[in-house]
């Protein structure tokens, strides 16, 4: 039964409150985050001790019904979306924008994200993602001003295309197996004769979602979505921090269905690295201090996606743990960029100053999350990095692993700068519960990088030894590549045209439709390359 | 013998596919906004008609169960297909919403222009 509370009671408590608009209705939304959490929390001790809970509706055969199945995996997301919109309720529900539209669709919103955790339907996956991305439009566009209309819009038409794509993908699924259940089509597959009926059904469905995990041709809807300009930062952390691992989580799932037939690993190894490539040389040209979040959000979806796809199942835990860390620190970076934006009013890094002397608390938070996410020692990102890292078993792989980071470290030194000296800004004073939120978001950072090696064994069963002596390693490597990355940002990439100028990727609707299509075909030609 | 050999192409799957792919030029090489979200519905078409054709058999009947020995039609692409009309359309008047608010801002049904209104929006 537990399964149906994290779908059914956010829509239905969700659909009350905005039908009985008073002003109790934000502390009922507050305590209904409170109870999900825990009963998160609760599910997922009770999967450890007790195995997976499958429950089916509709039917009694898991063939015919329609299954909800929640692993040790989904348990674990599940946790991370509740405690993610709690730390969101806390931040930003006394805000005045916060109206009972907003908690209405801010509740569905989170259902629905649970609901795909959950189901191992390939059709209910489609009406589940299409809904939420209605929903996710309309919260860009929430603030309603010109620049956030055509984000939100360019957000839907892309995604609504996606997912029509990945729909006749199910569709041409469903004519070959007969049945819409994952793990049965998964079962199936590997009696198929002809694997190249497989083709057309497995571009299409990598394109929709490729598309929602904004993989290399593919991700210039993301900056606009996720750092439109208006848009309340809480929306921009729900985004960034959660809904494109939702694209994630689909892709592991897809891609493991089709796993028995169709193995493309070495492909999307390179485009993980092209894509974390490609997402640092932008984020280094952004002068917008949300631009540069986002960018980062598509080049550290890239160093996930090499993880999933590296082939050793250490890397393989690296890639999903960093989908957890990079949650954590993505989500404190942009609620610190939501309060110091509205504290500056600008976004401009180049403009920005003496934020640490202005914001101390805000300013920890965030060197937390920068170390974190630049993997520090002791610091969550170095666990998943190293994860990923011991699984490479190329030198090509490791070194441009390494290369990544210094990317990363060499933007977030861009970023850095805002700390640095005083500004005489008359500031406003920042909310207790504010800070609160920031901060315990902030700790979890060096929390699960303390207990990373814990958090693998509890999540994945797998033990790590995190001895002294890599822990020096690590941190020497760090320093030594700080030293670098600080260098090289001062003497030379600092004073590039490109970075100084700025670049835009700025693909309208059709170019966005032209490059899905550039994909599909890619696919298309690969899969059957290396089907032959 | 020579019927037995001939390869019927007009079949609801192969239209279905050429309306997918309609539907997908439309997006990728119309500019205006409307033009768009009608292409969105083509494509949605196209889905649609491959989904109730897939194990469609002639004579068939709807599947009410009841009587033996008479050939079903299968009734999961039908309930599918149901909740994705829905679907499409509720996206199809989400869409068009939004094109009326952008509509009042920007006072063009195009792409292009409204990009470029941004632009210069930006510099400025």
């Amino acid at each position: 039964m537990i399964l149906y509370f994290f779908i059914f009671v956010p829509i239905l408590l969700g659909t009350l409150l905005y039908l009985i608009p008073r002003k109790e209705v934000k502390i009922i939304a507050f305590i209904l985050q409170i109870f999900l959490l825990g009963l998160s929390i609760y599910n997922f001790i009770d999967i450890s001790n007790n195995g997976d809970v499958i429950q089916v509706l509709g039917s009694n055969l898991a063939i015919t019904g329609i299954t909800l199945v929640c692993d040790q995996f989904s348990a674990a997301l599940i946790i991370l979306s509740a405690f993610i919109f709690l730390i969101c309720y806390i931040f930003g529900l006394l805000d005045k924008f916060v109206n009972n539209l907003f908690i209405f669709l801010f509740i569905i919103l989170q259902s629905l994200i649970m609901s795909i955790f959950l189901t191992r339907d390939l059709f209910n996956i489609y009406v589940l993602v299409e809904v939420s991305t209605i929903i996710v439009s309309v919260l860009i566009m929430f603030k309603k001003d010109s620049v956030s209309l055509y984000d939100g819009m360019v957000y839907l038409i892309s995604n609504i295309t996606a997912m029509t794509l990945f729909l006749f993908g199910v569709a041409i699924l469903y004519k070959n197996f007969g049945v819409l259940d994952i793990d049965t089509i998964k079962l199936k597959m590997q009696y198929i004769e002809h694997s190249r009926s497989l083709i057309l059904p497995f571009s299409l469905m990598i394109t929709g979602i490729g598309l929602k995990c904004a993989f290399l041709p593919l991700f210039s809807w993301l900056p606009k979505a996720h750092a439109t300009p208006s848009a309340p930062s809480i929306v921009s952390v729900i985004l960034s921090g959660l809904y494109v691992k939702v694209g994630i989580y689909l892709f592991i799932r897809i891609t493991d269905m089709y796993s028995p037939a169709i193995n493309l690993n070495t492909v999307f190894l390179i485009v993980g690295i092209l894509t974390s490539l490609v997402g640092i040389v932008f984020a280094f040209s952004q002068s917008d201090l949300k631009l540069i979040l986002a960018y980062h959000t598509v080049s550290q979806l890239g160093l996930i996606l090499m993880g999933i796809s590296m082939g050793t199942i250490t890397s393989y835990y690296g890639g999903v743990l960093h989908i957890f860390n990079h949650a954590m620190f993505k989500s404190v970076l942009f609620l610190c960029a939501g309060i110091i934006i509205d504290h500056y009013g600008t976004r401009d890094v180049y403009k920005i100053k003496g934020v640490f002397k202005n914001l101390p608390f805000v300013s920890i938070a965030m060197i937390m999350a920068i170390l974190g996410i630049t993997g520090a020692p002791f610091f969550n990102g170095s666990v998943s990095k190293y994860l990923i890292q011991g699984g490479a078993k190329n030198l090509i792989i490791n070194s441009t692993i390494i290369i990544i980071n210094l990317g990363t470290i060499i933007s977030f030194i861009k970023v850095a700068k805002i700390l640095k000296g005083s500004s005489g800004i008359c500031i406003l004073h920042v909310r207790w519960y504010k800070r609160v939120a920031v901060l315990l978001i902030g700790s979890m950072c060096l929390i699960m990088g303390l207990a990373g090696p814990l958090l693998v064994k509890g999540l994945f069963n797998y033990t790590i030894d995190m001895t002294f002596a890599i822990y020096i390693e690590k941190m020497i490597v760090y320093i030594v590549s700080l030293a670098i990355g600080y260098l090289l940002y001062n003497k030379v990439i600092h004073k590039l045209k490109f970075v100084r100028e700025g670049i835009s990727f700025d693909l309208g609707v059709n170019e966005i439709s032209i490059s899905m299509l550039a994909f599909f075909i890619f696919l298309v030609v690969t899969t059957y390359i290396t089907l032959i | 013998m020579k019927e037995g050999k001939k390869i019927n192409l007009l079949t609801a799957q192969n239209t279905a596919i050429v309306l997918f792919f309609i539907g997908f030029y439309g997006l990728c090489a119309r500019r205006n906004i409307i033009k768009t979200i009608i292409s969105l519905g083509i494509m949605g078409g196209g889905v649609i008609l491959y989904f109730i054709s897939i194990n469609h058999q002639p004579n068939s009947m709807p599947p009410i169960m009841g009587e033996v020995g008479i050939v079903y039609a299968d009734p999961l692409p039908q309930a599918l297909v149901i909740t994705a009309i829905v679907v499409g359309i509720s996206v199809t008047a989400v869409a068009l919403v939004m094109f009326i608010s952008m509509y009042h801002t920007y006072g063009t049904t195009n792409w292009q222009k409204v990009k470029k209104m941004l632009n210069e929006r930006k510099n400025k």
